[in-house]
């Protein structure tokens, strides 16, 4: 169970934190570079899962991703299928919750490169897209790398959105705060504290390894 | 070939309004730029550049036309061809010395990059620092790098913003002299902004003193 609940852990992790790495990235360099009406309201919209209660966000999933939901029904009437009760409904739970920690270290990162370097650039011939990914992203990398592994530790802390739009059923979507959650319910002590212990151990070095990378020189 | 004619009216909150209204042609070889601070300098390259737009008037650089506000005309930063020397290098500090410069050479092939790049940094007598990244090297050889890297480019003109203002005295007469010979060489117009008298007399055979956002006195 602990094992099951581990290996699942990490594969709904993983693939959510290479999603929040992506859609995260993105949004950041929009909100960072680019002056648009709504702007404000699209930064809100991307930090409430932030401030939200959990199961409050896992609502709003529901209401997205649901059998009758805006996105979930187009897709089951397309194919009969429902991303509800899956472990890809884990992903987009530990995804949503995750993104606000990616927006805000990568966009604060990206913002705090000397925009003369992007300027010497330009004046070089390249493009803002080449400029982008050869000098923007390598100055600020610091910051983005900084929040993927918050990402990564928020996603496996994941617990009331998860429930809400995954349910908890083990060995299809139990993760391991579920697991925990089960274990002490049922009485089971002993995997309770392997499951917590394993959990604080993570936490841990994804702190140290923030600061690590927060505090080390790059040039 | 350089001419400018142009307006542009700066507003801020903290500070009062200020208007740019200049008008003036260079040829090939260095002209200066100077005058107190604040009183547009920095502006007219940035301007010539692209990285700022004028609110009217046109800029030329030979037959090509940079900025034109009577017939629509405004060239990206990229397509202009503009060597900039920031007065703080702004070279990028995770790439060597070599990189930098090989950045702006205007090919797809990576080995003529190279030998460009090199090409350059023995141009300027600085071959040992190419493995270099900026923060190894010295101010001096620092200022060297970005000017290798604005003709590596191939520029249609070069503009110098207060390039050495961070380095000693000795240093500034042997980069004067190779600012000269780098102009010598291209035969392009540089554009050279200080507030360094001496810089402005050593360099200034042609000569444009500005006075809050008009020229007050053109020397030749």
């Amino acid at each position: 169970m602990i094992w099951e609940s581990l290996k699942l852990s990490l594969l709904v992790v993983s693939t959510a934190t290479v999603l929040v790495g992506l859609i995260g990235l993105a949004f950041a360099f929009l909100l960072a570079k680019r002056d648009f009406r709504g702007k404000e309201l699209l930064d809100a919209c991307l930090t409430m899962p932030l401030v939200l209660p959990p199961t409050v966000t896992g609502y709003y999933l529901i209401v997205l991703f649901g059998r009758r939901g805006i996105i979930g029904g187009f897709i089951y009437d397309l194919t009969g299928w429902t991303i509800v009760f899956t472990w890809y409904g884990a992903v987009i739970a530990a995804a949503v919750v995750a993104l606000p920690l990616m927006i805000k270290a990568s966009r604060a990162s990206i913002e705090s490169v000397d925009p003369n370097y992007e300027i010497a650039s330009y004046t070089l011939g390249k493009s803002e897209f080449e400029t982008f990914f050869r000098i923007t992203l390598p100055l600020a990398k610091r910051g983005i790398f900084a929040g993927l592994v918050l990402s990564f530790a928020r996603s496996l802390g994941e617990f009331g959105a998860t429930l809400m739009i995954a349910g908890n059923i083990p060995g299809k979507t139990q993760t391991m705060p579920l697991a925990i959650y089960e274990a002490v319910a049922s009485g089971d002590d002993r995997r309770a504290q392997i499951l917590a212990i394993i959990l604080t151990a993570i936490s841990i070095a994804a702190i140290y390894l923030t600061n690590k990378i927060s505090s080390s020189r790059i040039y | 070939m350089l001419t400018v004619n142009l307006k542009k009216h700066f507003s801020s909150k903290s500070k009062t309004e200020f208007l740019l209204d200049v008008s003036f042609s260079v040829g090939n070889g260095i002209t200066v730029l100077t005058g107190a601070s604040g009183s547009g300098k920095t502006s007219i390259l940035r301007l010539v550049a692209g990285i700022l737009t004028p609110d009217e008037g046109y800029i030329k650089a030979n037959s090509q036309t940079f900025f034109d506000s009577g017939k629509n005309i405004d060239l990206s930063i990229q397509k202009r061809r503009v060597g900039f020397v920031f007065q703080d290098y702004a070279l990028f500090p995770h790439f060597n010395a070599e990189q930098n410069i090989a950045y702006g050479v205007k090919t797809d092939d990576k080995k003529f990059k190279t030998n460009k790049a090199r090409e350059m940094l023995s141009l300027f007598h600085i071959e040992h620092i190419g493995k270099r990244i900026p923060r190894e090297i010295s101010g001096g050889e620092q200022q060297r790098v970005a000017l290798a890297r604005a003709l590596a480019s191939d520029p249609l003109i070069v503009l110098l913003d207060e390039p050495l203002s961070a380095v000693d005295v000795e240093t500034r007469a042997k980069l004067l002299d190779e600012v000269e010979n780098a102009q010598r060489e291209t035969d392009i117009p540089f554009i050279y902004v200080t507030h360094n008298e001496s810089e402005a007399v050593r360099l200034g055979k042609h000569r444009i003193v500005l006075q809050n956002g008009h020229i007050i006195l053109p020397i030749s």
